[in-house]
Parts: C-alpha cells; structure tokens; sequence
C-alpha cells in the first residue's frame, strides 16, 4: 500500500480523503499532521457557532471515528517541520513520516494589519475554533465593546454573531462601503444600513492608526484621530497563503505554492490542494473550488485523469436576515449595460449586467429569491436578449409570452395600498380618476392625495393613469436629472429633505435610481445637495466631483493646472506678491496672468507639484481661490472712499468682509459677486451673481446678472442702510439659493425659475425668515470654511490624486 | 445518532397544538394534536370564536400574540373542559398576511414539577425587547430573570429575531447567551431555542420564543425553511435553511440544498395554503416522530419562511 502524507487537516484535504476513500478506502495508507489539535471541521460554519446558531459539534465534519474507520494516522497538533524532498520524509515536530505522494494543504493565515499595538492581548484574528471560543468568552463581560477591522464576509459575520452574544460591536472598513469586492456600492449601502439596524457601528473609510493599550487593548485609533475603545479587537482584512513549508522545501512558490491543473507542484510526488495554491495566476478563498480542486485531486491520485478549472463564483453572507448575492463580474465597462430594481419600502436591489446579450453578473439585496436562477444564468453563458425587458423580476414572470412590465402594476389588487404616507390604495385612485374624470397628476394629487406627500409613488400613480386613461394620458413633463432618475432635481432636491436621505447611495436605494451608481451628471448634483442640505453631517465625495474640484485647480489643455490664491476683495501685499514671485520661480511656472476678478492667476503648474505650490502659499498666508469650484468664486471691489474721489462707501472693506465672510462655501454653480463704491459702478457689480452698489443712502444689493455666455444684467433686490444689513441680506440670499438651486443653475437662471416675487418674500420681506437663512448659511460654514489647500499640502488629505500613476502601491492580500 | 434516539424523552413540554382560521367572520378548528386528550379535542373540534371571544378571538382582535395563566373565570372558553384535561396554559399567536388574519394557532400546556420550558411574547416598547408574557412550566427562576430582561436589537434570541425579522434558532442556550439569561437558561436545562417574528397589522414587533428543555422538550426536530421562486408563472418553492434533530442530528447542508415544492408534504402544504398545519399519526409525515406543526412566517403579506417543529 503505497503512503500518503497529508500537511492540514482542513477542509480541502478533508474532501480530497472523503473522495479518496470513497473510490478505493485500501488505495493508501495515510498520515494527517494538523497543527490544531483535531481533526476536519466544516471551518465556514464558525460564524454560526459564533452567533450561537450552530453548535460545534455540528460542523465537525470528520470526527474520531471516521478517521479510526478508514485507518488514518492522525497526528494532531504536530506541527511539520519541514519536507525533506531527498528522503520522501515529512518531518514532524515529533518524528518523521514517510511518503510517496505527499499533499501539502497547509492552508492560509490571517492578514495582520501591520500597527502598533497589534500584539496586544485581546487582538485577534478570526480563523479558527479557538479564534471563535476567544471570542465567544470576551461576549461574557457584560458591557464589553468590539472592535471589528474590516467589513468583509468574515468580519462581518463576526460582527454579527459578537453582537448576538451581546457585545457593543463596531466595524472599521477601509473602502467607502462593505463588502467592496462582492457589492457594489447600492447593495453595500443597503447592508449598512441592516447592520446598523442590529445595533452594530458600522465606519467607511476607517484606516486603523494603532491599537492602544498597555498588556490588554483598550481602544483603536484610527487615522483622523478617533478613539474607539474596546475590549476586543479582530482583525479580518484578508488571508494569505501559506506555503512557507513548501518555499523551504524547494518547491514553486510564487503568491502561493505553484500548480497545474492536477494540482501538482514542481514536485510531481508532491501536491497541494486549497488556499495555499495558486493555480494560472489565481489565489482561491473561497470553499467551492476548493472542492473542486479535491475532487481533482482524489481521481489523479487514483491515477485517473482529470483536470481543474476556475468556475463562476457565488457570495453569500451567513448572517440571518441579510439577504445577499453576488456572482460574476459587475464592474461597468464599455459595451455592457445594467439593468437596476430599487424598491425601497422593502430594502430591496437588484442589479443585473449584461454584455453581447449574456448576463456576466449579479449584485442582489433584500431579496436573493432568484439568485439561482441568475447564476446558472451567468454559468450557462446563454442569451438573455429574449426576456431582456422581464429579466429583472426574475424566473417567476418569465412565462410563455413576453411580459408587459405595466402589468405587475396592472395585477395589483384593488387594496394594493400606492402612496404609504397617505394611505390610498390603488381603487381609491383609480376609481377617483374614472369618477371624477381626472387627467393630469396634480388632479389626481388634489382629489386623493396620492403622491402629493413624499413623492415617490409619483411613478406608480402615473402608471395607474396610464391604465386607466389609455392614450388619453398625456404625463407631465418633467425634465429629469439624467438618464438615471425620472425624477427632476427639485423632486430629488424635495426628497432629500423630506426622507432625510444622507449619502449617495441612500438617495439612489429610496428614489429608485435606475442605474447602480448613478452618472457624472448626477453624482456631482447629488454630492452637492447632500452637502447644502446636511452640513456637518454629509461626507463630502471627492469621487463624485469633476477634476478641477477634486484637485482643488483648473486642469489646462495640456494636462497642468493652473492655480489662483485667494485675494481678498482683491487687495493684495508686496508679501503676498514676493511669495506668489518665488513660488512660480521655484517651481518653474511658466505663465502668471492676472484674472477679471481681480486675482493672480499661475498657469502651468504640474500635478504633482500642487501640494508644495500650496504650501509655500498658505504658508505666506494665502489660501485656495476655488477658481476652480462650483462656489463662491470672487468678489471684486472698487478702491471706494479709501481712495476715490466719488466713493460713497467703504467698498473694498465691505467686499472683503463678505468675502472674509463666505468664501468655502458650495454653491450649486459658481458665485461672483462685487462691490462698487459708487454708481459709476467701477468694480463692474452690475453684471455679476451678486452685486452692491454703494450710495450716499447706503448699499444697493443686486443680483442675477450675467456676463458669461449670457449677458444680462442685474436685478435690484432690496436697499440696506447700513453694512451689517447689506450683508445680512446677500448670506441670505445665497443661502436660499444655496438650498433651491439645481446643480450647475447660475443665479440669474434660478430667478428666472422661481420668480422676483418667491425670492423677495423669503430674503427681503420678512425678517425671521431672512435671519433663518442666514444661520443656516452660519451653520454650514462651521464645517465648510476650510482650506483644501492646506488639507492636502500638509494633512495628506487625497495624496493619492497628487502621486504620479506608477507609484501607487499595491498591498498583496488576499480574502 | 443512535444513541439520541434512545435518550427520546417520552413527555413534552405542550400538550396541545390546534390551528383556527377565519370563516365567514369567526374562527374555526382547522388543524390540531390533542394526544390522549380526547375529550378536549372533542370540545375543541365543535367550538367556533368570534372576533374577541375566547383566546383565540382574543389575539385575533387585539393582533398580538396572547399569553394566558389560569383559565379559571378568565375568557377561555373550554375552561371546564381544559381543566378535566388538567391544561393550565396556553398561548396563542395570530398569523397574518399584511392586515388579513390567516389563522391562530394556539399551544395549551399543562403544569406540573418537572415540566420546564418556556413560550415566551416579547414586545418593543421605548427601543427594546421587553417580555409581554411567557409561559416557563417549573422553570420559575428562569422566569423572574426574563421578567427583568431586556434586549436591544441585534442581541440575544429575540433581539436577533427582531433585527433579522427572520426565524433563528439557537443552540447550546445554556452556555450561548452568557450573561444574558444564561446561568438561569443552564440552570433550567434550555438547550434550543427558536425565535419567530410575529407580523401584525399596524407595524408592531412582536416575537415569539420556544425554549425547549432536554428532558421536557417542546420538540425534538425544528426545522427553518424560506420560500423562493421555483420557475415561471409565479411557482414557488422552501428550501431547508436550518435545523436539528434529536435523531438525525443536524439538517442543514451548506452544500446540497433541500427543497420542497408547494403543496409537497406538509411543508408544501404550509407554502400552498398560507395556513399553519398540525399533523400526527402519519410517521412518513412526521419525520417518525408523532405530531408535527409548521407555521408560516408573513412578511409583506406573503409566506417568507415556514418553521417546524416535531415532537
């Protein structure tokens, strides 16, 4: 009988045995050295032994018996050695073991994030029985609090199951949602969100700084400064190989030990089955082509011929009640197009990418009941082009003839309730329309209410118009944001505020979006709305900005920015003037121009070379201009009664207090504005977004003018008498402005659409209301007014934008 | 798992199941498993409830599961016949799809020193868990401590029910829930335990916990299903998500699946009908214990899940 060594006693090699035996039970006598003290248990299931919804006995997979039955050799928490190549001989810590066919299946380690504090007692990985049975006496104390690093599969059922024992739990990840290699980032929300609701604390862009403590943790520091405490941490951010025994035995090691498609090493007596293989380039985490490789595995051992081959993988999460899936690739790419199904009042996604008419892959949440089906879908490679537009809905409405997606809405029952806040159910509406002869929504909306609250049953109350009216309903026409969204900004505008959605991807989940992460004409909107309506609550999301913002300067036709320090009403010093000298001196700035709005303008400035521009100029006390921004852009100001003969008022000082005042704040297009001392109007005020112009009686605000790519010139808003009105009046008016704007709307456009009369009666006419906008503009400023020169020339705020492409480090981890 | 079968014990925590649905505005018998209680049965099998009478119509008003301790000069309407069957208990919890009532099912216990257990109804009040009701047979400390316990959401058997708004079922409670109830759960020799979310009209939680004792159990086999799409035309399936019995050791498979199609066996019967079920004196259908009961568990008005247990 010919000897067989198997190093690991884990689940890939377990299989390889049961399929060996199973075959023939003489064909070997085998050997099992396991550093842990027992044998094969189904090691996936340790979540659930967590939580507390399996026991371990369950999961055991072989137990004393099984391996006493086929006459297995155990050798239980010995640990090997090494592999003497030469002799045949696998060297245990307690004496050597001979083979002719050797498997190595040592497995993989836990990724250890490589901080200060990481060897603490109470830092742990999450890998095994006694991982999970340190966990499981930590819940003990009552009160205790978690720390979970990394919110991927393991760690969040780790999380999960910490937090069922009755742990204060929270989970640091990395990326800007969980699970970012199986979700995008819809379905990442959604899990946040369900997470949230047990209880468990869930961070995004959360990078661990050190652990703290002394001989116990304590707490866990993170990068901006937080401090969590905890009385446990696990690390989960990923596993890597393990095949140092191999690498010491001589054999190819790249990533992980090398092998074919019969799993043989470089050594053709020696194989390796599992998570220590890496096979054409491929690591392997997850436990179905780990069976696939054992069953290859048995039948080459068994000297029949096979081979094996990388499949289609499935994600699912074994935490009860979050129902997800994802398969294939979802990444968004040239010639591929997605198909999306939000329903929001059941936390429900489902998103479908389709390339030459095959369904390549599927993100799913809330409700995973068609999960099979898209993934034998994806596996079979078959066209879907001809149930393309009933796919969604899944294996259920696929029947015999193509389905009209109206009638989903067509097969409601008459109780079906249609607008949740009101409470009006499908005949109330439909029999309304019917009887009282309505055609339009505002009809519809006046006699039942429907969709006259939140909103977003408008869709389904017109699709219950369009059955009842036939062709005689003509919909409104609303002009959407994108191609993403049926609905306008002021609807998503409305709804952000009303729903009290706060991140991107909670707007697109509860409005329906149609598209998973919606485009560039709508993600730069929606990031500016969720900034202008929840300041101090809403992280801003560089990736949903366009470059000049992202960069914080104006990229120029030949790749180099130009970069314009802010000038205060533009004044400027011979400090200010020599730093700007030295700064295009040292840094070779091949242009300097000065701008209409009274600013310095250095263009030709290389990427790279951003942050040291910024530094030597904030540290002559200037800062950004946001020449480039969406924002306040400059206010412009005449020399005024310092200087001019015919100034009527200070207005260079008014100018820079204002812009003192405003400057950082958002806006939904830029904001000019300027100040002339007189009504010779010499700092141009009567053509810009906002504009004083002072007389003997006062200040004069105007404002809606235009002297782009329309020329127009400005409204009389109101006159103040003193400073402290005229500026009351203007942080007003853009506040409201702030708060009504569509994305990318000038002033003089938002007037147009809202009208003299609104806009009077809000900023001008009445007080409390003025003064309202005005702390609120007050409020959003606390967390807006800073400098994003100096946050990433010197806070390594997004250093990544600044680095040349072939710097960018890559972190060898696997999960 | 030869040995378990052995170590069966013969008595059972309830004595009773029976299954009333809505007809013509009043609750009657659809389903029940009287044991040798004949003569309850038969004055069970005969009765109807209207709207607010009895325990059944009772949880049918009120839409929340219902715990009642001594029949004697309360609403029970079988007071004198349960009380020749020596039932001092009973529990009944109102299934219902969306705001219309499937059915009620009621479980009726009897006491004595030895029977331990526990049916317990927790509901949210003021962001936690908080008991309602519950009925703990011998198990009287195990009673005060639940009596004085809360869980937030996410936290032991019933918080976790509550956050998943899914069935769970719990193993090893003795030594699982550690400081929440468990030296008393140990004490009082808990092992398993499954966790139902109660849907009722109206948004409010309600969830519903079988404690099942070693040597007085509630069950000796539960089993979890959750209903899927099974093909075109709206065809639906439960697949087995979880489970363990006392003879057959686990019933969960990570990697073959078990399914049942609507309308098969008495779990299919469940996802066909939408209507609890109680089955006895049919092994094949039994799982060769003697009586078994299925539930389904709504959510948005349709069955979502379908727990048994087997006893």
């Amino acid at each position: 009988m010919q000897k067989l060594v198997v190093i690991g006693a884990g689940m890939a090699s377990g299989r390889v045995l049961e399929n060996l035996f199973e075959t023939d039970p003489q064909a070997y006598e085998v050997t099992l050295f396991n550093a842990e003290p027992r044998g094969n248990y189904n090691r996936i299931m340790l979540s659930p032994v967590l939580s507390g919804e399996k026991s371990f006995d369950e999961i055991v997979t072989h137990n004393e018996g099984w391996y006493a039955g086929y006459k297995v050799a155990c050798r239980f928490g010995e640990k090997v050695v090494s592999i003497d190549r030469a002799r045949k001989v696998v060297v245990g810590e307690n004496g050597e073991a001979p083979y002719d066919k050797l498997i190595i299946a040592t497995g993989s380690v836990p990724f250890i994030v490589p901080v200060e504090g990481r060897d603490l007692e109470g830092v742990i990985t999450y890998r095994d029985l006694d991982d999970t049975n340190v966990m499981i006496e930590a819940s003990a104390t009552q009160g205790a609090k978690a720390v979970v690093i990394g919110g991927g599969l393991l760690g969040l059922e780790a999380a999960a199951g910490l937090r069922l024992r009755g742990m204060e739990v929270t989970v640091l990840h990395l990326s800007g949602h969980l699970m970012d290699r199986q979700l995008d980032e819809a379905a990442g929300y959604l899990l946040k969100r369900d997470l949230e609701k047990r209880g468990i604390a869930v961070m995004t862009k959360a990078s661990t700084q050190k652990i703290l403590g002394t001989e116990r943790v304590e707490g866990v520091e993170l990068a901006d400064g937080t401090v969590l405490p905890a009385d446990l941490v696990v690390m989960a951010v990923g596993i890597r190989p393990s095949a140092e025994i191999a690498k010491a035995a001589g054999l190819a090691v790249n990533r992980a030990i090398v092998v074919d498609a019969q799993l043989r090493t470089s050594d053709p007596d020696i194989y390796a089955v599992g998570e220590c293989t890496e096979f054409n380039g491929m690591l392997f985490g997850l436990v179905a082509p780990l069976y696939d490789q054992a069953k290859v595995l048995a039948k080459v051992l068994m000297g029949e011929a096979d081979s094996f081959a990388v499949k289609e993988l499935s994600t699912k999460l074994k935490v009860t009640g979050c129902d997800l899936f994802s398969a294939g690739d979802f990444a968004a790419g040239e010639g591929r197009e997605e198909i999306v199904l939000r329903d929001p009042s059941h936390g429900v996604y489902r998103r479908l990418v389709i390339e030459n008419d095959r369904l390549v892959g599927a993100v799913m949440y809330g409700d995973t009941g068609d999960a099979n089906w898209f993934f034998d879908l994806i596996r079979d490679g078959s066209s879907v082009a001809a149930m393309r537009d009933t796919l969604i809905f899944g294996q259920s409405y696929q029947g015999g003839s193509p389905l009209d997606p109206m009638a989903a809405v067509a097969a409601l029952p008459d109780d079906a309730e249609i607008c949740g806040c009101n409470g009006v159910c499908k005949s109330k509406i439909t029999g309304t329309i019917t009887a009282k002869g309505l055609t339009s929504l505002d009809e519809v909306r006046a006699h039942t209410k429907a969709s006259s609250s939140c909103g977003t049953c408008t869709g389904l109350v017109e699709q219950l118009m369009a059955l009842t009216l036939g062709a005689s309903f003509n919909p409104q026409a609303v002009k959407p944001m994108c191609g993403c969204t049926d609905l306008g900004h002021a609807d998503v505008r409305r709804l952000i505020v009303a729903k009290e959605l706060k991140s991107i991807p909670e707007v697109m989940q509860e409005l329906e979006w149609k598209t998973s992460c919606g485009c560039a004409k709508c993600r730069p909107a929606l990031n500016y709305y969720l900034i202008a309506d929840w300041p101090g609550e809403y992280r801003d999301d560089e990736q949903s900005r366009f470059i000049n913002e992202r960069v914080h300067a104006n990229i120029q036709k030949d790749g180099t920015y130009s970069v314009v320090p802010r000038m205060w009403g533009g004044m400027t010093s011979a400090s200010e003037l020599r730093a700007i000298a030295d700064v295009v001196d040292k840094f070779n700035i091949p242009s300097v121009k000065c701008t209409g709005g009274q600013r310095i303008d250095m263009l030709g400035v290389k990427k790279e070379d951003l942050p040291a521009v910024w530094a030597d100029l904030n540290a002559a006390g200037m800062v950004s201009g946001a020449a480039y921004g969406k924002a306040l852009r400059t206010v412009k100001t005449c020399v005024g009664t310092d200087w001019c003969r015919f100034g009527t008022q200070d207005s260079t000082g008014l100018g820079m207090r204002i812009e003192k005042f405003m400057w950082g704040s958002w806006t939904p297009a830029k904001v000019k504005m300027a100040v002339s001392g007189c009504p010779r109007n010499c700092a141009e005020a009567t053509c810009k977004d906002v504009g004083v112009i002072c007389t003997d009686a006062g200040y004069e605000i105007h404002f809606a003018g235009a002297a782009g790519l329309d020329i127009k010139g400005t409204e009389v808003l109101t006159q103040v008498r003193t400073e402290e009105e005229a500026i009351e009046m203007i942080v007003a008016l853009v506040q409201l402005y702030r708060e009504q704007g569509h994305y990318l709307e000038r002033i003089y456009k938002w007037l147009r659409r809202v009208g003299m009369e609104s806009i009077k009666a809000a900023v001008v006419e009445d007080a409390a209301k003025r003064r309202h906008y005005f702390d609120r503009f007050v409020k959003s400023q606390e967390t807006a007014q800073r400098d994003p020169w100096a946050d990433r020339a010197t806070g390594g705020v997004a250093s990544h934008e600044f680095k040349p492409m072939a710097e960018i480090g890559f972190k060898e981890a696997a999960e | 798992m030869s040995a378990l079968a052995a170590d069966i014990p013969t008595a059972t925590f309830v004595e009773v199941t029976e299954v009333w649905v809505p007809k013509d505005g009043r609750l009657v018998w659809s389903s029940g498993n009287y044991g040798a209680l004949d003569d309850f049965a038969a004055a069970s099998e005969k009765q109807s409830f209207a709207k607010g009478e009895g325990l059944p119509g009772k949880a049918w008003e009120e839409a929340r599961p219902v715990v009642l301790k001594g029949f004697d000069g309360s609403y029970f309407l079988r007071a004198e016949a349960a009380r020749k069957a020596g039932l001092t208990s009973a529990v009944a919890m109102p299934i219902f799809a969306g705001s219309d009532l499937k059915a009620v099912v009621v479980v009726l216990c009897a006491d004595d020193a030895v029977r331990t257990g526990a049916i317990e109804v927790w509901h949210e009040e003021a962001g936690v868990l908080m008991l309602d009701d519950g009925y703990y047979g011998a198990a009287r400390h195990f009673e005060w401590v639940s009596q004085h316990t809360h869980f937030p959401r996410g936290q032991g058997l019933p918080g976790g029910v509550w956050a998943a708004n899914a069935p769970m079922l719990m193993r090893d409670l003795g030594s699982g829930y550690r400081f929440i109830r468990a030296d008393s759960a140990g004490k009082a020799g808990l092992t398993t335990g499954l966790g139902l979310p109660i849907a009722v009209p109206g948004g409010k939680t309600f969830v519903l916990t079988l404690l099942s004792a070693r040597g007085t159990p509630i069950a000796h086999r539960f089993e979890l299903w959750k209903t899927r799409s099974a093909g075109p035309d709206g065809a639906k399936e439960a697949v087995l998500t979880d489970g363990i019995c006392q003879r057959q050791g686990p019933l969960w498979d990570d990697e073959t699946e078990t399914t049942v199609a609507a309308w098969q066996g008495p779990i299919g019967q469940v996802l066909g009908s939408g209507i609890p079920l109680v089955k006895f004196d049919s092994a094949a259908q039994t799982a060769g214990y003697a009586s078994m009961v299925a539930v389904p568990i709504y959510r948005d008005g349709a069955v979502a899940h379908i727990v048994a247990w087997y006893y």
